[in-house]
């Protein structure tokens, strides 16, 4: 009974978070709009079982990422102006007019169309399977990150000291000689 | 209770409202965001059909990756948008539609 | 070497050599042409006095002849034969016109030096003159008709250019138009029967053709119901008449004496219009078996009759010297038809010598009167009168040379005139149909006779009728080239050079016994020496050796019988009796009306002024061509063929293909800027800008266009995914 209040809460969550994404204005409001999603994302994790996966998107994407692209949000100053494009013949606004929504959703129907065709076919919302127990995770997940997937595990701590050392050298406030 | 399919329908819509994000929106940040979105859709999924399909926890393992790589992504993303605005002074996708300034 | 190359090539070459060097240094050293054309000249007759000589004292034999052939062109291919050949053909006839060609050119070539001295186009003069001796001596060579017709037409060109020499007279270019068209028209006749000849024998040689009548190759050839023979005569014929200017083609000749003198002596007198009685001579025999005769005979006689009416009341001098001509030239035609071919030739020559001696002397006179008023030469004779005195020369060599046309004994005109008079009077005493042309034969000596006469007493004696003209004569002097080549002339035009005797009958053994040359060497081609003479068609070569001919000896009896003979003789004596009285009955006429006054010819004039008037207008036969020939007949059929080819033919035919050319132009230039232009052209420089919008696109840089087309491209890809 919880699991199903708290997959409808999460699901909505999520779902209205996605649909502010696409349509607010303000990039403020999107981001924010966003951090819902993840929240609900993160809920519906929990509906699966995986609470250990919902720990880390709560902590790393919810935490970090968001509050990361609020923070580059905040040093370029978009929450203050609506930006225009510089170049180009006509001005379009930063976020989108209507031109651009169109294009998008021509182009989100040609893909719901052959996705859509498959997915369509083997949607059944009445089945349910048998549910397992919901147990915990976070053990078997340790044994398996050092066991069966420790090149994945090795390998992305490569990939987040490379990320590290990029974002600092990219953005680093005054270049030297070039 | 919940089949899979409604979270398949769940992260089909995210991947949706995803690539509507990144196709409509003319912000880099917004555009940022859209990709936030797509990876989570695709998170989502893997864990749905783990613990449906596969009865093990692979699809845990990769939820997790997914989400270390989008946080390295973030970063070093944001990283060039910040440097791109400190030359372009602006952050309108258009503006960046050149190789070499 | 070769009889060709050593004697006879250089006759011809030497004159049309001078033609070409002359035509092209005339303007800058015109002293050089001119001697170089009086050398060529003359040189000629040394060639040519060689050959007689040849002829007459070495081989004296009526059947001698030589004849070479050598090729033209070949156009043959395998089995079917195409040479066309030229030759050369001498004979006694040959010789002796070859001489008096030769000489009395270069007689007039001198003459010239004087006469043309002061005129402008001097040297051109001698450029025409040396091609036309040329001409006249290829033609007087040649063996075959062709090549006769050939260098006929050439002096047919010469002419119409001697003629219309003076090109700022007002009639002259009319004047050489007309020779030139009249003689044109006896030409397409004469070229007909070129071929109709051809179309029997196979062949336009003379030799070839004689054999061919010989052996009666002519029999059974019909032409619209005409024999053939008859036909290919008259069509040869009428060339004759047009060249030699016998009726009714003789309009052109007076017209002719617009050229300058020397060139009327040459062509109009000696030459160009004794070659028409020359190719009747040669084909005489033609003429015989056509059964010619007597239209010639006629026609000869109708022409020297007629036109010794219309000289006696000419007043122009040169106008009386041309109505001369056509009435002897009517006598050489009248003897080829009465059959007195020796005496026709004989004619020819003598009157060739002494007609050219008139002519020269005449332009001595003109020359010598100048008006200094209109700056030109009289030529009228009521304007002249008792130059014996200042002209003594020329009067001398004109009085020769008219006592030799009037037929006064011992001069070689009686001597040929009266034998074609007896020749005609034998044939009018065998049938009647002869008896108007010998009339007409006889009444004309005696008009001949009182015209010339009537012309030197005119000129020469009584007072002078404008003494102002008078005065200005210069006395003349010997000098070499307006006297000397008259005064050896008129030597020639005594009757010792041509017979021994009176009459011309009879064998005179004076000093030799070769008196007689002429008659004895000059005969008609016997045909049965060519019976026998392999006729070979019109292309191989032929080369006959100098064969053995005997001599021959000059038989009184012309090869009749003796009774005929005998009865010939009288009537020939007959016939000289009564010349020489009508001769001197016409001087003596003429007389008593210019020296004693004794009859007056205005009294004459006004009684039969009616004859006068047609004799002024020359029998209105000027009119008659003029206005009812062309203007009538031939304008209208022109007009008629014209609106054809241009009317009806060009409008449609050219200028429809304009029609149909310019509409497919238009069709083709829509096409072309519609279909071609837009879609070929244009549409290259579409699909390039297609193809730039297109890279534009794909190549923008812009990340969201990368990204939608990942997104369709990937959906293009879940599309075709298989499942189940």
């Amino acid at each position: 009974m919880f699991v199903k209040f708290l997959f409808l809460i999460s699901t909505l969550l999520t779902l209205a978070g996605a649909i502010g994404v696409v349509a607010v204005k303000n990039i403020m409001h999107a981001c924010v709009f966003l951090l819902a999603s993840l929240i609900g994302v993160a809920g519906l994790y929990v509906t699966l079982g995986a609470d250990f996966v919902s720990a880390v998107q709560l902590v790393v994407y919810v935490g970090g990422v968001v509050i990361l692209m609020i923070f580059a949000v905040m040093l370029t100053g978009g929450d203050k102006a609506d930006f225009f494009n510089k170049f180009g013949f006509e001005k379009v606004s930063a976020m989108g007019n209507k031109k651009t929504y169109l294009v998008g959703s021509a182009v989100l129907i040609v893909f719901t169309l052959s996705v859509g065709k498959i997915i369509f076919n083997i949607i059944d919302l009445k089945s349910s399977k048998d549910p397992q127990s919901y147990v915990s995770t976070v053990e078997q997940l340790g044994h398996l990150l050092l066991t069966d997937h420790v090149l994945a595990f090795e390998a992305s701590s490569v990939v987040l000291l490379g990320a590290l050392i990029g974002a600092a050298i990219i953005a680093r406030p005054n270049r030297g000689v070039k | 209770m919940i089949s899979l399919s409604s979270y398949l329908l769940i992260s089909f819509f995210l991947f949706l409202c995803g690539i509507l994000v990144i196709i409509a929106r003319k912000n880099i940040i917004a555009i940022l965001l859209g990709i936030e979105l797509l990876l989570n859709s695709a998170a989502l999924n893997f864990v749905a059909y783990s613990r449906y399909t596969a009865q093990n926890l692979d699809g845990h393992i990769f939820a997790l990756f997914i989400i270390v790589i989008a946080a390295a992504e973030a970063a070093v993303g944001l990283a060039i948008v910040i440097r791109f605005f400190q030359i372009k002074e602006s952050i309108h996708i258009d503006d960046a539609s050149q190789l070499q300034s | 070497m070769d009889y060709t190359v050593t004697s006879v090539a250089p006759i011809i070459l030497l004159p049309f050599l001078a033609f070409v060097i002359n035509s092209f240094i005339v303007k800058k050293f015109t002293k050089v042409a001119i001697v170089i054309s009086c050398g060529a000249i003359f040189t000629s007759f040394l060639f040519a006095l060689r050959i007689f000589k040849n002829f007459v004292f070495d081989v004296y034999s009526s059947g001698y002849h030589v004849h070479k052939v050598f090729n033209w062109f070949d156009l043959s291919y395998d089995k079917i034969p195409f040479k066309v050949d030229m030759g050369i053909y001498i004979d006694n006839m040959t010789a002796v016109m070859l001489l008096m060609v030769t000489g009395v050119a270069t007689l007039i070539h001198i003459f010239s030096t004087f006469y043309m001295q002061h005129d402008a186009r001097y040297g051109r003069f001698f450029v025409y003159m040396s091609l036309f001796t040329s001409a006249m001596l290829g033609l007087v060579l040649s063996d075959n008709l062709l090549s006769v017709f050939i260098f006929w037409e050439l002096m047919g060109f010469c002419s119409y250019s001697l003629i219309g020499f003076y090109y700022e007279k007002e009639g002259a270019g009319n004047a050489s138009l007309k020779a030139f068209m009249t003689t044109r028209v006896g030409d397409v006749f004469f070229l007909l029967g070129i071929l109709a000849l051809w179309s029997v024998v196979g062949s336009v040689r003379f030799v070839d053709i004689y054999s061919a009548i010989a052996s009666g190759a002519f029999s059974n050839h019909f032409v619209l119901g005409i024999p053939l023979a008859t036909f290919a005569a008259f069509c040869v014929f009428m060339g004759t008449i047009g060249k030699s200017a016998q009726f009714p083609l003789q309009v052109w000749l007076p017209d002719a004496m617009f050229g300058p003198t020397p060139c009327s002596a040459l062509i109009h007198a000696a030459t160009m219009v004794a070659a028409g009685v020359y190719l009747s001579l040669r084909m005489e025999p033609l003429m015989q078996l056509g059964n010619l005769k007597v239209f010639i005979a006629y026609v000869g006689a109708i022409t020297a009759f007629g036109a010794a009416t219309i000289a006696l009341i000419q007043t122009d001098i040169k106008a009386v010297l041309a109505y001369s001509t056509i009435s002897q030239l009517g006598y050489m035609v009248l003897g080829i038809g009465v059959d007195a071919y020796n005496a026709s030739f004989m004619h020819l020559i003598t009157h060739a010598v002494f007609k050219a001696c008139l002519f020269l002397a005449a332009g001595s006179v003109i020359h010598s009167l100048h008006d200094h008023h209109t700056d030109s030469h009289v030529q009228e004779m009521p304007r002249m009168g008792g130059l014996r005195k200042k002209l003594p020369f020329t009067f001398i060599a004109m009085m020769f040379c008219t006592l030799a046309i009037a037929g006064i004994p011992f001069f070689s005109g009686f001597v040929s005139k009266d034998r074609i008079l007896g020749e005609a009077l034998i044939k009018a005493f065998h049938s009647k149909v002869y008896i108007i042309p010998m009339l007409l034969g006889f009444a004309a000596a005696f008009l001949t006779a009182f015209y010339m006469f009537r012309m030197m007493f005119l000129t020469f004696f009584g007072e002078p009728r404008d003494k102002d003209l008078h005065h200005h004569v210069h006395e003349e002097h010997i000098s070499w080239n307006q006297n000397i080549p008259l005064l050896i002339l008129s030597v020639f035009t005594l009757g010792v050079f041509y017979s021994g005797s009176l009459t011309g009958q009879g064998e005179v053994k004076i000093f030799s016994k070769r008196y007689e040359w002429f008659a004895t060497l000059i005969e008609k081609p016997h045909l049965e020496n060519f019976k026998d003479y392999e006729r070979q068609p019109f292309g191989f070569s032929d080369q006959k050796s100098k064969k053995v001919f005997e001599q021959s000896i000059y038989d009184p009896t012309h090869g009749l019988e003796e009774e005929e003979a005998h009865h010939a003789h009288q009537t020939h004596v007959f016939g000289a009796i009564l010349s020489i009285i009508i001769a001197f009955s016409g001087v003596g006429l003429a007389y008593l009306t210019y020296i004693a006054k004794k009859i007056d010819p205005r009294m004459w004039t006004s009684r039969f002024s009616n004859w006068n008037e047609a004799l002024e207008n020359k029998y209105y036969m000027d009119w008659f061509y003029i206005e009812v020939l062309i203007k009538k007949v031939l304008l209208p059929f022109n007009n008629l063929v014209s609106f054809f080819d241009m009317g009806i033919f060009d409008r449609y035919a050219v200028d429809g293909m304009e029609k149909v050319n310019k509409t497919l132009f238009t069709g083709a230039k829509w096409f072309d800027n519609l279909v071609i232009d837009t879609s070929m052209v244009d549409g290259t420089g579409a699909s390039v800008k297609l193809m730039n919008v297109i890279l534009r696109t794909i190549q923008s840089g812009k990340i969201q266009f990368y990204f939608i087309v990942i997104v369709l491209v990937l959906a293009s890809y879940i599309w075709t995914l298989n499942i189940h």
